[in-house]
């Protein structure tokens, strides 16, 4: 038998943990496998799905033996709420990990999150806390009640918040702190940005980054159908050597995070 | 019990996966024993590489889906020498599912070439889509035209060494003349069906939703349009039918197997469960246990007068109702 042991597994629901801004942390009972950061699954209620597909959501925490896992939802439709109207005890069906990880190799990468473009960034601080360092990361919100699971996070890493209306940390878009602290000389020309956020707040970082001669890594939020490589529907326009000259990639493979420089706009 | 044959191909069950939905099988692998299942079908491989549609392409809509891929692949050369060794490995020597290749041309020219290089290659059939624009014609589907059907099939069917299966698209007016056709050209099965035609829109944008505009419908929303279709085509043609679209469940099997089809390809809901087609065999087996019935004994079964009354009247039952006429 050729078939490898990949599964789609029902979880039970331990708990929804609000974290404010109409987000929650989903948790369900384990085996989770081991997930690199900026991995993400593909998730669906057992009973009552409302929708055809499933929903793809980046695995935002982890017990260190695998025993639960967390994903940061924010219900946005009507998929996410059936996620967040499950009780304790009832059934999610898990398809993970898939997809490719943030870059292993960069040292110290400074990290931008927008909303719940938090949620791979978790287990990212958490891996370099086990190291004994601490993680940059810049996550910027509208206020302060946007920036869901942001307790979550100042343990483990070194937070500066921004929001746009100042009710929290810096005053303004998260792509002004970011220049803020390059003008700071905190973060400077040629070291690297993992940035995971809204489709705006993305484009802006990058262009950001381009001006300032900083690397700049994107997780992207496209529309998934099979979320494993199946149905070519998640297709992004790309460029580089990474592609052998092919002008399209699937986010669910090759992505969902890319160098800026890879995308065609 | 499940066995099943398309023509002179043989399958262990009447389970397969539909063209572009479960790519050549490699990336399902790790999700089930694919040797369960009867058989894989390839997305459509052309002459040429064909980089496919701008995104976004896919759009879920009530129970279904718009996908407008545009037929993205890398070409025939590359299929045969990285794809095909692959779905030959899960063939296993015949020991896993048969090996079916969607082929795709814009000419008679091109569609000869795939089947005689397929048919080089050892795989178990051919699956002609006709959903292509023939150049030759100012890009008429080939779908939509009895005559570039028949023609179609006629020439691969001169140079294929295995069965060939045409698949029909759903947007045509009558699509048992296009059955008719594909039979008369010498298929030796017919594939219905493809998707149906639709769009989606945002009206904040006042845009199409879908880069290219239009897409085809996919999933339980076609389910029965898909069913009359082969009910139809059945009641047409004598070659075997594999009945496609919408299927998610082993009673949606049995349905198309009752509306006359030989076996049934699963597509749309892989996405959601990338193992359904194993479970699906196993779900088959446990209703077919249950009803004491083959897969031969029930296909085509919905066109039969209905023999045998399922529950008999009671006399005052009977004296109570009208006599129906006509
Ligand atoms: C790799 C990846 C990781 C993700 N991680 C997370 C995460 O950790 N937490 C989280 O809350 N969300 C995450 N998302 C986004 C999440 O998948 C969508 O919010 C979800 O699919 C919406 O489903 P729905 O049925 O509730 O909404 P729908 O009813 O389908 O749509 C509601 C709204 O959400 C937007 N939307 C729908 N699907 C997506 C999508 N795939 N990406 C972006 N926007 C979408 C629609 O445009 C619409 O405005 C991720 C997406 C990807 C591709
Ligand atoms: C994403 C996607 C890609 C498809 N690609 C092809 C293809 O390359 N060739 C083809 O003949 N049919 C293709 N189809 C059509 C399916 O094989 C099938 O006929 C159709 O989706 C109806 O079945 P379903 O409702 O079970 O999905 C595709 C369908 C989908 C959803
Ligand atoms: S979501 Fe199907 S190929 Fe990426």
């Amino acid at each position: 038998m050729l078939s490898a042991p990949m599964q789609t597994r029902v979880h039970a629901l331990r708990r929804l943990r609000e974290l404010g801004g109409g987000s929650f942390a989903v948790e369900v009972d384990g085996p989770i496998p081991a997930t690199l950061p900026g991995q993400f699954y593909m998730l669906r209620t057992e009973k009552r799905w409302p929708v055809l597909l499933p929903r793809p959501f980046s695995l935002y925490d982890r017990a260190a033996d695998g025993s639960w896992g967390s994903f940061l939802v924010k219900g946005v439709g009507e998929g996410t709420r059936a996620i967040l109207d499950l009780a304790p005890g009832e059934g999610l069906v898990l398809n993970g990990p898939l997809g490719q990880p943030f870059p292993r190799d960069i040292d110290n990468p400074i990290c931008v999150a927008g909303g719940v473009g938090l949620a791979p960034f978790l287990l990212l601080a958490r891996e370099y806390k086990a190291q004994g360092r601490n993680l940059r990361l810049l996550f910027g919100g509208r206020n302060r009640a946007a920036l869901s699971g942001l307790e979550d996070v100042e343990p483990v890493a070194r937070v500066f918040a921004s929001t746009d209306d100042g009710s929290h940390g810096f005053h303004g878009m998260v792509t002004a702190l970011l220049d803020d602290l390059i003008a700071r000389g905190e973060v400077k020309a040629g070291e690297v940005v993992f940035c995971c956020g809204p489709d705006p707040m993305m484009h802006a970082v990058a262009a950001l980054c381009e001006k300032r001669g900083l690397r700049c890594f994107l997780s992207l939020e496209t529309y998934m159908a099979c979320g494993y490589g199946v149905c070519n529907g998640c297709t992004v326009k790309v460029q580089g050597p990474r592609f052998k000259g092919w002008p399209y990639s699937r986010t669910c493979m090759e992505g969902p995070v890319y160098e800026a420089c890879e995308l065609v706009h | 019990m499940l066995k099943t044959s398309l023509g002179t191909l043989l399958l262990d069950n009447p389970i397969l996966s539909a063209s572009g939905t479960f790519g050549s099988g490699w990336e399902g692998r790790m999700f089930s024993d694919l040797a369960q299942v009867g058989a894989l079908v390839s997305k459509t491989v052309t002459v040429h590489p064909r980089p496919g549609n701008p995104p976004p392409r896919i759009w879920e809509t009530a129970s279904g889906m718009l996908n407008s891929i545009g037929l993205e692949n890398k070409g025939a050369d590359y299929f045969l020498a990285e794809s095909l060794p692959k779905m030959q490995q899960l063939a296993n020597g015949g020991r896993g599912p048969r090996i079916i290749i969607n082929i795709g041309g814009e000419s008679i020219d091109e569609f000869v070439q795939l089947a005689e290089r397929f048919s080089a290659a050892g795989v178990d059939a051919l699956e002609v889509n006709l959903s292509c624009p023939n150049v030759q014609e100012g890009r008429l589907l080939f779908s939509t035209e009895p005559r570039l059907t028949e023609q179609a099939l006629r020439a691969v069917k001169r140079v294929a060494t295995v069965p060939v299966f045409a698949k029909l698209s759903p947007n045509v007016t009558d699509i048992t003349e296009i059955a008719r056709a594909a039979e008369q050209g010498g298929a030796d099965g017919i594939t219905a069906i493809n998707t149906l035609i639709g769009m989606a829109i945002d009206w904040r944008k006042q845009r199409p939703i879908l880069g290219r505009g239009i897409g085809g419908l996919s999933g339980p929303a076609i389910k029965p349009v898909a069913l009359r279709m082969v009910y139809e085509c059945a009641r047409t043609v004598k070659i075997p039918i594999l009945g496609v679209g919408g299927v998610r469940s082993a009673t949606d099997v049995l349905d198309f197997v009752c509306a006359g089809a030989s076996a049934v390809q699963i597509g749309t809901a892989q996405f959601t469960d990338p193992a359904l087609m194993v479970r699906l065999k196993d779900e088959l087996r446990t209703l077919l246990t249950e009803a004491r019935m083959t897969i031969a004994e029930l296909r085509g079964s919905a066109h039969r007068p209905a023999a045998i009354p399922t529950a008999k009247p009671t006399a005052a039952c009977a004296v109570a109702t009208p006599e129906v006429k006509g």
